[in-house]
């Protein structure tokens, strides 16, 4: 793919990951503006475009009906759509209310009825249109979203990780959380950040989502006998970044 | 072979002059646990640890190991092997890099193990302390530690320092030796044949008998299934093993996308993906897709398959991978001794 059309879209999100993007240093990012051309970017340019583009990278998540057929034009007009950061990739940050009903009144008293407020569950884009490539993370990972466009730039299918936090743990040979009567979600959480939160003595929480297929019963069994978790703080533990993930049913 | 003696109070001196000859790595803590690291001081040296996270196998293969770089069409080579010293090996990591010294030769000799491998001098310990999960004992007792330059035991009032190859001769330089004893040559058969015997864990029968009953139960789904139900794919029981040696390369570009290098980075038959296979036209094929096939294969590699190959088992009895699997379930001899009972 020569010289791609990249653009930015962005829904329900804090827009950082497009931010992050703008991180590479001077230098870098004038290097890499020389291999992609960038036709919509919000966050640094003020041209926007209807025109077919090559790479669409997709930030925030699905959260309004409304803004399907926004999500459905990209689609339309983008060769390859990649749901950029982990509210896009599977609703982040934003999918912890999909497990609150009682907030409204709470948080906004007499006016919990305002139009604006009302929006469906916190979604990963997939749930509107087909993603071809996830760039997980919060923020997302910008070398690997290097990686990502570099591949696609060549021709080559971009590798993005589906084991575990605990594969980075070893090679960095970390001392396990659990070595140290801690507990840590690694087992579970998609890698792909090279595992810094462990080597530095916290635990993981998963900021990637999790793999293809976690084994969350063994994750709620391993949390209550060797981490000490109560059943119900296993069970709400994954909730953070995950939550659309995950499958609380026993 | 040479058998040497050192008293306690120069040994520090021996180990403190070795490291400011050549660079050393030997065990040190790490935290709670203990780890191979290069040595910066004689104080760090911890010969009384039990068993460290990961095997000294990471400084010939390492977790991640740049091959080469390119630019366009041009390669260069990355591997650029250090003259060092491996201190304070155990028996049963000596028997692990025995065994990997021998699959990275066979077939494609792979030049980027053995230039780290030939450029390292190794010296063996013996077992001060036994780690909780160890059955080195009585796993593969068939098979005997070869390939280390010298071993080195403590006895009583000092150490005996044996060299078996010019290599292990030539670091006897750094430290004031005197012949051993034939009383202290017998101290160090009996203290090195009396840890075998300290192991927390057993395997209940010899390699060839388990090699056969395993291979058998490959078709026990039942049996398979049930051990891999708390597995979470996670590939610790590969990553943490001193036998395991398979890999993934890849490829990074730099930002002027003309130039970029190739690295490869240890692979684990447990996750989930390791089996996925190109079956043409942008389709995947992933012939190990359950956990149980992938727990079974780990156990066949280990205790069967590469037997024919290496004279006795593709496992040591670390016990690493008892010890690290946080769900538990990875322990060999709990896994073998379950089949042997069948």
């Amino acid at each position: 793919m020569s010289k791609p059309k990249v653009a930015f879209f962005d829904f329900a999100s804090c827009e950082g990951c497009q931010i992050e993007f703008t991180n590479y240093g001077d230098k870098a990012f004038l290097e890499l503006l020389n291999h992609v051309d960038v036709v919509e970017f919000r966050e640094a340019m003020s041209e926007t475009t209807t025109e077919p583009i090559d790479i669409a990278l997709i930030e925030g998540s699905f959260t309004r009906e409304a803004d399907r057929a926004r999500l459905e034009d990209i689609r339309r007009r983008a060769k390859i759509v990649i749901a950029y950061g982990q509210c896009a990739a599977t609703g982040g940050i934003n999918a912890l209310k999909n497990h609150q009903n009682d907030y409204l009144p709470c948080v906004y008293g007499k006016d919990a009825g305002m139009p604006h407020l009302a929006s469906q569950k916190a979604l990963p884009i997939d749930a509107a249109i087909k993603v071809d490539y996830k760039a997980f993370g919060c923020p997302m990972n910008k070398y690997e979203v290097l990686q990502i466009i570099s591949h696609l730039v060549h021709g080559k299918e971009p590798v993005i990780p589906d084991y575990p936090v605990c594969v980075e743990c070893k090679r960095r040979e970390t001392v396990c959380r659990f070595a140290e009567g801690d507990h840590c979600m690694g087992q579970v959480a998609r890698a792909g950040c090279d595992a810094p939160c462990p080597a530095a003595g916290i635990p993981c929480e998963a900021c990637r989502g999790f793999v293809d297929h976690p084994n969350i019963p063994a994750l709620k069994k391993v949390l209550v006998e060797r981490a000490g978790f109560s059943k119900a703080r296993a069970e709400s533990k994954a909730n953070m970044f995950t939550a659309n993930q995950l499958e609380l049913k026993p | 072979m040479t058998a040497l003696f050192i008293k306690d109070k120069e040994f520090h001196d021996f180990v403190a002059a070795l490291v400011g000859a050549t660079p050393v790595y030997a065990p040190v803590a790490k935290r709670s646990l203990f780890a191979f690291e290069r040595l910066v001081s004689a104080d760090a040296l911890r010969l009384d640890y039990d068993v460290t996270i990961l095997p000294p196998k990471k400084l010939f293969f390492p977790p991640a190991q740049e091959l080469l770089k390119f630019t366009g069409g041009k390669f260069t080579a990355s591997v650029h092997p250090e003259e060092k010293v491996l201190f304070g090996v155990h028996f049963y990591d000596v028997k692990a890099i025995d065994q990997t010294d021998q699959l990275f030769a066979e077939k494609n000799y792979d030049v980027n193990y053995m230039a780290h491998r030939q450029a390292t001098t190794i010296v063996a310990s013996n077992i001060q302390k036994v780690s909780r999960r160890a059955f080195f004992g009585t796993v593969g007792q068939e098979v005997h530690p070869k390939g280390h330059d010298a071993y080195l035991t403590k006895i009583g009032t000092g150490y005996v320092f044996e060299t078996f190859t010019p290599k292990g001769e030539a670091l006897t330089k750094h430290g004031n030796f005197e012949p051993a004893t034939d009383t202290q040559r017998a101290e160090v058969v009996k203290v090195n044949a009396a840890v075998l015997e300290q192991c927390p864990e057993k395997l209940t029968h010899k390699s060839a008998e388990i090699a056969t009953k395993v291979r058998q139960a490959f078709k026990n789904e039942e049996l398979w299934r049930e051990c891999a139900v708390d597995c979470f794919s996670c590939g610790t029981c590969n990553t943490v093993c001193p036998t395991c040696y398979c890999f993934d390369v890849q490829d990074t570009w730099n930002v002027d996308q003309k130039s970029g290098s190739r690295t490869r980075y240890w692979d684990a038959c447990l996750t989930e993906s390791f089996a996925t296979i190109s079956a043409g036209g942008g389709h995947v094929e992933n012939f190990r897709e359950e956990r149980g096939e992938r727990f079974r294969h780990r156990i066949m590699r280990k205790a069967s398959y590469l037997n024919p190959k290496l004279g006795g088992p593709a496992c040591v009895g670390c016990g690493r991978c008892s010890s690290q699997c946080t769900a538990d379930i990875a322990d060999p001899v709990r896994i073998i001794n379950k089949i042997m009972a069948l």
